[in-house]
């Protein structure tokens, strides 16, 4: 039952979304049968990572910078495709049929509801109707608390938890494995979504070193608690490797809004980090190694030690690359500032 | 939840004839079912929602810098940032305070023959009250209760029994026992010690039924209120605990000697799976551990295993293996050596250490017949190693 899936899988989907903007000008679902590495932009896609600032959003509260997020998004997502306007971005990466789950972190710093909101927008550009789109997370009240509105009903975006009776539906009965992990998906990643895009927060965590795209999918997985060991390494990489997991992926965005360089997961003031940006990234393994590197330079200035040095070093970033699932070497990732 | 419901309303005359209807019935059925020992039957994954789930004070925990804690009640130690869950999934640090989100959340009540912990020396042909929470601070890939022993109490339907009502409900169905069992009371300490606390008080014995992943300090502080524990010895290699347990040996082994040195009665349970921990020399080794560090007056229960959870790839450990480890754990030194999920086996009986007289016949999980006199064999007079009355069970102090 083991399911492993490499970055040869990934750039094919990828290959396929782009292609599918060259090609046809149409909409093209994200899936695809071409072998991968046939199109060289998909390899080039799969390596970049855009790091988008500006200063006005680091200053009040996230929700007021409603359109500047989207703009920021917006702009991103054209650079990472080189689409030439977000509409065609957004159409390469997402069709309107599909069915696409934004899964936020809302367990200590939570990703902004403005973050999400911008997600949507985007995806409303490429025809995704609203009532395709799912805001998830674990629980519904972590949602509530992190100011989302929930919506289980069948219009308009919707928004709840994996424990939502009627919407959620809980978690998969039977033991899925993937490497070393032996878990019940959510069934939203199991059955309500055929595309994913991972909204995580940048911030620190107190065992895998950073709580990124990657680790946000142990909200996927009823058991995270079994798979902290050794800094979480494999285990996330085999989460994500999961067939509900990688081949649906086509997104992340970093939410570096509101960042924390230190003593997260859970929320501390002392750390707070005003980074005011997005990082996004068609490729989930180089999009975490570059947050992850801009982390360990906050914690630098700020005179922390490395996360290496306090015996928490990120790993799980090299396991991924190292599998295929994606790059984790910088010097291999081309790193874009707006 | 039915169970439960019941189990914790009054009692009817009926209710008390049924469950001796449902434990005559495990004992039928355990064999041909391929029902193993202490199982516990329940749905899991539709638990209460996450703000319905009760929150208790931990004990055994240090506070450590940035809101962290560390847990120290089981070897692992888990060092649990604010807002995350040690291993078991069922501790949780909230603001850096470390809170147990079982206490008094039973997932599964059932009254079970005592032989079905299994408890050979422990008050024959009696029940015990079993209950259990969701939780274990392991995870073996073969967990016949992996579905409250592997979810969070969130996922599993649950209800909130208080210790007082858990001690009244055990009178009422009649039995001198509850049993802290199916998934892994360490994780539910709290409540398992305080109602182990209270049923004393009351009359009530409690045993604990675990795999002995334990620390020294919280381990002896329970045992003042307990009264007779099972351990899992689950294989006697390290490679065997890491690779099929997330566990280790050694703290088990540690476990069994504090429990020696207490004087609690024990037992130990080892559950054989074909090609992992069943040769003879593996067999021989951990026997004559147990003869040298425990006494060979511990009861050892040799028990099949049968293709559950993770591990479906494995056949049902076959009769002869379980008879060829008995004998291995004989020809050691051990006294009391049991077949275990093997129904109607003579193996389940147990025969006089000094004359090999029959004492006490099992059929499945029950007693059939009981021999003994004031604990001695009638034939040659020789003690008999156990707890063989309520008055003795409640009589027991730790020595150290
Ligand atoms: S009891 Fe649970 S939280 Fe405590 S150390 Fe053991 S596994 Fe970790």
């Amino acid at each position: 039952m083991a399911t492993q899936h490499t970055r040869r899988d990934f750039l094919a989907r990828v290959g396929a979304a782009a292609a599918g903007v060259a090609l046809t000008g149409a909409t093209a679902p994200g899936c695809s049968d071409q072998p991968a590495g046939t199109n060289k932009r998909a390899d080039k896609l799969a390596r970049r990572v855009v790091i988008a600032r500006d200063e006005k959003l680091a200053q009040g509260a996230v929700d007021e910078h409603r359109d500047l997020l989207r703009k920021l998004l917006n702009g991103s997502v054209q650079r990472l495709t080189g689409a030439p306007d977000a509409g065609a971005a957004w159409r390469g990466l997402f069709g309107r049929k599909d069915r696409v789950g934004i899964k936020v972190n809302t367990l200590g710093l939570s990703t902004q509801p403005a973050v999400a909101d911008a997600v949507v927008a985007g995806l409303r550009h490429a025809g995704v109707p609203a009532e395709n789109i799912i805001i998830w997370d674990r629980f519904d009240v972590e949602l509530q608390r992190a100011g989302y509105k929930l919506n289980a009903s069948k219009q308009g975006v919707r928004c709840f938890g994996t424990d939502a009776e009627e919407a959620g539906r809980g978690y998969q009965g039977r033991i899925e494995s993937s490497g070393r992990i032996g878990s019940c998906f959510s069934r939203i990643v199991a059955d309500q979504v055929d595309a994913l895009i991972s909204v995580p927060v940048l911030k620190d965590h107190n065992l895998a070193g950073v709580s990124l795209g990657m680790k946000n999918f142990y909200g996927a997985i009823h058991n995270p608690n079994k798979y902290h060991d050794h800094n979480c390494d494999p285990y996330i990489a085999d989460v994500v490797a999961h067939r509900f997991i990688g081949p649906k992926w086509r997104l992340t965005v970093v939410d570096a809004t509101r960042a924390q360089y230190h003593a997260g997961p859970g929320q501390s003031l002392e750390h707070a980090w005003p980074f005011g940006g997005l990082i996004v990234s068609g490729d989930f393994v180089a999009g975490d190694a570059v947050a992850a590197d801009l982390l360990e330079a906050k914690r630098k200035t700020e005179g922390l030690e490395s996360l290496t040095d306090e015996k928490r070093p990120p790993v799980h970033i090299a396991t991924a690359g190292a599998r295929g699932l994606g790059e984790a070497d910088l010097s291999r990732i081309e790193r874009i500032e707006v | 939840m039915e169970c439960l419901e019941n189990l914790f309303a009054e009692p009817t005359r009926r209710d008390v004839l049924r469950w001796g209807v449902a434990c005559g019935a495990a004992g039928v059925l355990c064999d041909s079912a391929a029902v193993a020992q202490d199982t516990a039957g329940t749905g899991a994954l539709e638990g209460p929602k996450l703000e319905g789930v009760a929150r208790h004070e931990a004990l055994f925990w240090e506070e450590l810098a940035d809101r962290k804690v560390k847990c120290t009640l089981c070897p692992r130690e888990c060092e649990v940032a604010d807002v995350e869950r040690g291993y078991c999934g069922v501790r949780e640090n909230q603001g850096g305070r470390y809170q147990t989100l079982v206490y008094g959340a039973l997932c599964s009540a059932n009254v079970d023959p005592i032989e079905k912990k299994p408890l050979f020396h422990y008050l024959p042909g009696t029940t015990a009250f079993s209950i259990a929470t969701a939780g274990c601070n392991i995870e073996c890939v073969f967990c016949q209760n992996w579905r409250i022993s592997q979810f969070r109490p969130e996922q599993v339907p649950s209800r909130h029994v208080p210790a007082e009502r858990l001690v009244g409900s055990c009178r009422s169905h009649g039995s001198p026992t509850i049993a802290y069992t199916y998934s892994e009371p360490t994780v539910f300490y709290e409540y398992m010690h305080d109602s182990a606390a209270l049923a004393r008080r009351h009359g009530i014995g409690s045993v604990m039924i675990s795999n002995g992943y334990i620390q020294d300090k919280p381990l002896r502080q329970l045992c003042r209120h307990l009264t007779g524990v099972k351990v899992d010895l689950k294989a006697f290699t390290e490679t065997f605990y890491v690779d099929h347990c997330a566990g280790e040996l050694k703290p088990v082994l540690e476990t069994l000697e504090t429990l020696k040195d207490i004087g609690i009665w024990f037992e130990l349970v080892v559950l054989i799976i074909p090609t992992l921990n069943d040769s003879s020399d593996e067999i021989r080794r951990m026997s004559r551990w147990v003869v040298k560090h425990l006494g060979p007056d511990v009861p050892m229960h040799f028990t099949r295993f049968h293709p559950t959870y993770r591990m479906t790839n494995l056949p049902r450990t076959p009769v002869s293996t379980i008879e060829r480890c008995r004998q291995v754990a004989f020809d050691a030194g051990v006294h009391y050596a049991y077949a275990g999920n093997v129904a109607m086996h003579p193996g389940e009986n147990t025969y006089c250490h000094g004359c090999r007289h029959e004492l006490i016949r099992r059929v499945g999980m029950q007693t059939a017949s009981n021999r003994l006199k004031d604990g001695k064999c009638p034939k040659c007079g020789t003690a008999i190693p156990g707890v063989w009355s309520q008055e003795q069970a409640l009589a027991f102090s730790p020595r150290s």
